[in-house]
């Protein structure tokens, strides 16, 4: 598995425990659109991501993301230093 | 992370104690308050989200650095009182740029930084919104937004725009700097407008100064020597700026600052950063207080250490005393005392702050009749813990006064609810080139009409709601029109299609709401367009608003054809009412016709 793909699953099984198995969370699913998170929960996204992959994880990556894949990808470019 | 290598940085926070004499704001203009609080030892304090205390800046330092840049600007031959939008993140360099415009005679105007997932579209509108209406000459922002304010900036005719390192190669002009005047513009404050029309608050040297003086006064929160502040609020708000910046510059106590998001994110950081510096002040709206409500267990609680914590002030929405008490009663195992609570009522059109509730008396709640206010806007007392309770905030700030007028401009005794005017030092001198605007909002003889609703008693205002329509989601003010126009520019919508307001939600929140009346009968699109509705309105204004679908001809009309938002919102309240009633005989019935142990057990 690669590291993204790692992420990638990490991530939708968070974001599945989060929504409470609402919905089936892929690569493509939006995090607002599909799934719905309000503000507050894309704060504890974000910091279930800092704390489990031991990143910080900058503010300004936020308004070019919208599907899991493209969060996934992000966590993934900041592991990777930039 | 320019700025690291700029700014000296010693890792310990700036000291509470300053050898200097306090002096309460009685300066003539914000330089003369940097230059004042810079012959002491006190400054600001920056923490990372983790907790680590990341820099480090004596407002010695701070002064310094300001005048070193203010020589830098003067190369750009801005003229006198040039707009200097400045991205605000929580970092030194804000300050630094803040200040640097009061040395040199321009205009800081403070831009959010906060962006929403998925909404770099918007966000860049909202920028080329604010550079336009302030007509900006100089632009800043961090590595990290600069790519949003460049992309904003297209085609808007701008002398300079950079990171702070690109400012600081600028050549330093050997001249002797003329400070911003008494009379002069301090900054622009960018405030409750909806998003396509900005209106930008002037605000005078002396209107700042008087509003910072009254609230560091007996009248206001009584700023000791022995006091130190932390704030997690941005400097784009006028809490954050002037309430947790300029207040502890112009009476040289020391403050810690947490990002924005950083509190978002870890709001216990908030609670463990005012026990480790024993802080005495705080400033939030209830939903901060709500999130650390939220969040915070009782082995948090036994960490604390809250007893120093004096001034919890909390304003800038609708404040209900269940949240102040369950806070309170949560942290009282941490000396957090009930009685720290400061309910406070103002707005950026009068500086800051308006009013305070009197210190260490905690949160005064007015109870009165919900009819006779719905029917007869009057507020008639009722017992405590009947009718609907309002919390008091304090009597106007020292030469400021408040009038309560009624629809026709007449003045309404104690008691009478109505418009809530004020008058005094701290009003703004108009919004920036919005003349119109200027004149609706402040009379010839000086009166400011806030807008909001509210009633005397006792000297003490009463704000029963804030202005007609806005709706205000955790501590921001959110236009119905701004929600609306994103339906109105579906496809298969037109305009007076969509109604937008709030209504009580779980856990003290407003919830916003949208009613939109379509010819749509296929779930599938239905669903569809639901669902773009709430992506967009997420990506724009950063909010999550409950979308519901009606048949064309359902959202009720003024008799002059206008659409009714208060009528809208009863109609969609009713609705609920009456499903969730259909739904409870649903769910009854078929408990009748289901086992008997498992009736007992939901009734048990």
């Amino acid at each position: 598995m690669t590291e993204y793909q790692q992420i990638l699953s990490d991530l939708s099984n968070e974001l599945v425990s989060f929504t409470k198995g609402r919905f089936e969370v892929g690569e493509n699913t939006e995090l607002v659109g599909d799934l719905d998170l309000d503000s507050l929960q894309i704060m504890e996204l974000l910091l279930f991501l800092e704390d489990s992959f031991d990143i910080s994880i900058p503010v300004s990556i936020l308004p070019d993301v919208k599907t899991v894949g493209e969060l996934a990808l992000q966590v993934e470019k900041i592991m990777r230093g930039g | 992370m320019n700025l690291m290598t700029d700014i000296k940085i010693s890792m310990m926070p700036t000291p509470t104690k300053n050898s200097l004499p306090l002096r309460l704001a009685d300066f003539v203009t914000l330089a003369a308050a940097l230059d004042y609080a810079a012959e002491g030892e006190t400054g600001a304090n920056f923490y990372s989200g983790r907790g680590k205390l990341t820099a480090v800046l004596p407002y010695r330092e701070l002064r310094q650095q300001a005048l070193m840049l203010a020589r830098r600007l003067l190369s750009l031959s801005l003229e006198r009182g040039a707009r200097v939008a400045i991205v605000a993140e929580t970092n030194p360099d804000f300050l630094r740029f803040f200040f640097a415009c009061q040395y040199a005679g321009l205009v800081p105007v403070a831009l959010p930084a906060v962006v929403n997932i998925g909404g770099h579209a918007a966000y860049v509108g909202k920028l080329r919104g604010l550079l336009q209406g302030c007509r900006a000459s100089v632009a800043m922002a961090s590595d990290q937004f600069l790519p949003f304010l460049s992309e904003a900036a297209e085609g808007v005719d701008l002398t300079f725009l950079g990171t702070p390192a690109e400012f600081d190669k600028l050549p330093e002009q050997n001249v002797e700097l003329q400070c911003s005047g008494p009379t002069e513009i301090a900054y622009l404050q960018y405030t409750s407008g909806s998003t396509g029309f900005p209106r930008g608050v002037m605000i005078t040297q002396q209107t700042v100064l008087a509003n910072l003086a009254g609230t560091a006064s007996h009248g206001g929160i009584s700023m000791q020597a022995d006091d130190r502040c932390v704030s997690w609020l941005p400097f784009y708000h006028d809490m954050g700026l002037v309430g947790c910046l300029l207040t502890l510059i112009a009476t040289q106590r020391s403050i810690d600052y947490l990002d924005t998001r950083d509190f978002a994110m870890r709001p216990r950081r908030w609670l463990e950063l005012m026990s480790s510096t024993r802080a005495t002040i705080s400033f939030s709206p209830p939903f901060g207080y709500a999130l650390c409500a939220r969040r915070v267990s009782a082995e948090d609680v036994a960490q604390y250490d809250l007893s120093a914590w004096r001034v919890a002030g909390i304003g800038a929405e609708p404040i209900r005393a269940e949240l102040t008490d369950r806070f309170a009663k949560l942290l009282a195992p941490a000396g957090f005392s009930p009685d720290a609570f400061v309910p406070c009522y103002g707005m950026a059109e009068s500086s800051l702050a308006i009013s305070f509730s009197p210190l260490g008396k905690g949160v005064m709640v007015d109870w009165i009749d919900a009819d006779e206010l719905a029917e007869n806007m009057r507020a008639k007392p009722v017992g405590a813990g009947k009718g609907s309770g309002f919390v008091r905030c304090g009597t106007p700030l020292p030469g400021h006064e408040i009038v309560i007028r009624d629809e026709h401009g007449n003045t309404l005794p104690d008691l009478h609810v109505g418009r809530i005017n004020v008058r005094g030092p701290s009003v703004m001198s108009g919004y920036f080139e919005l003349p119109e605007q200027t004149r609706l909002a402040l009379s010839p003889d000086g009166w400011l009409d806030t807008g909001d609703l509210g009633y005397l008693v006792d000297g003490s205002i009463v704000v029963t709601g804030r202005h007609k329509d806005m709706l205000i989601i955790n501590g921001r003010n959110i236009w119905p029109q701004d929600i609306e126009s994103i339906a109105e520019r579906q496809p298969e919508l037109r305009s007076l299609d969509a109604s937008a307001f709030c209504v009580p939600g779980a856990d003290y929140e407003e919830v916003a709401v949208m009613v939109v009346q379509c010819n749509i009968n296929n779930p599938a699109e239905s669903h569809q367009l639901t669902q773009r509705l709430h992506r967009e309105i997420h990506e724009e204004l950063g909010i999550n608003c409950l979308i519901e679908l009606v048949p064309r001809h359902t959202l009720p009309r003024t008799s002059s054809g206008k659409l009714s938002r208060s009528a809208a919102r009863a109609d969609y309240l009713l609705r609920q009412k009456n499903e969730k009633t259909r739904v409870a005989v649903e769910v009854a019935s078929e408990a009748e016709l289901s086992s008997q142990p498992e009736k007992m057990l939901a009734h048990g």
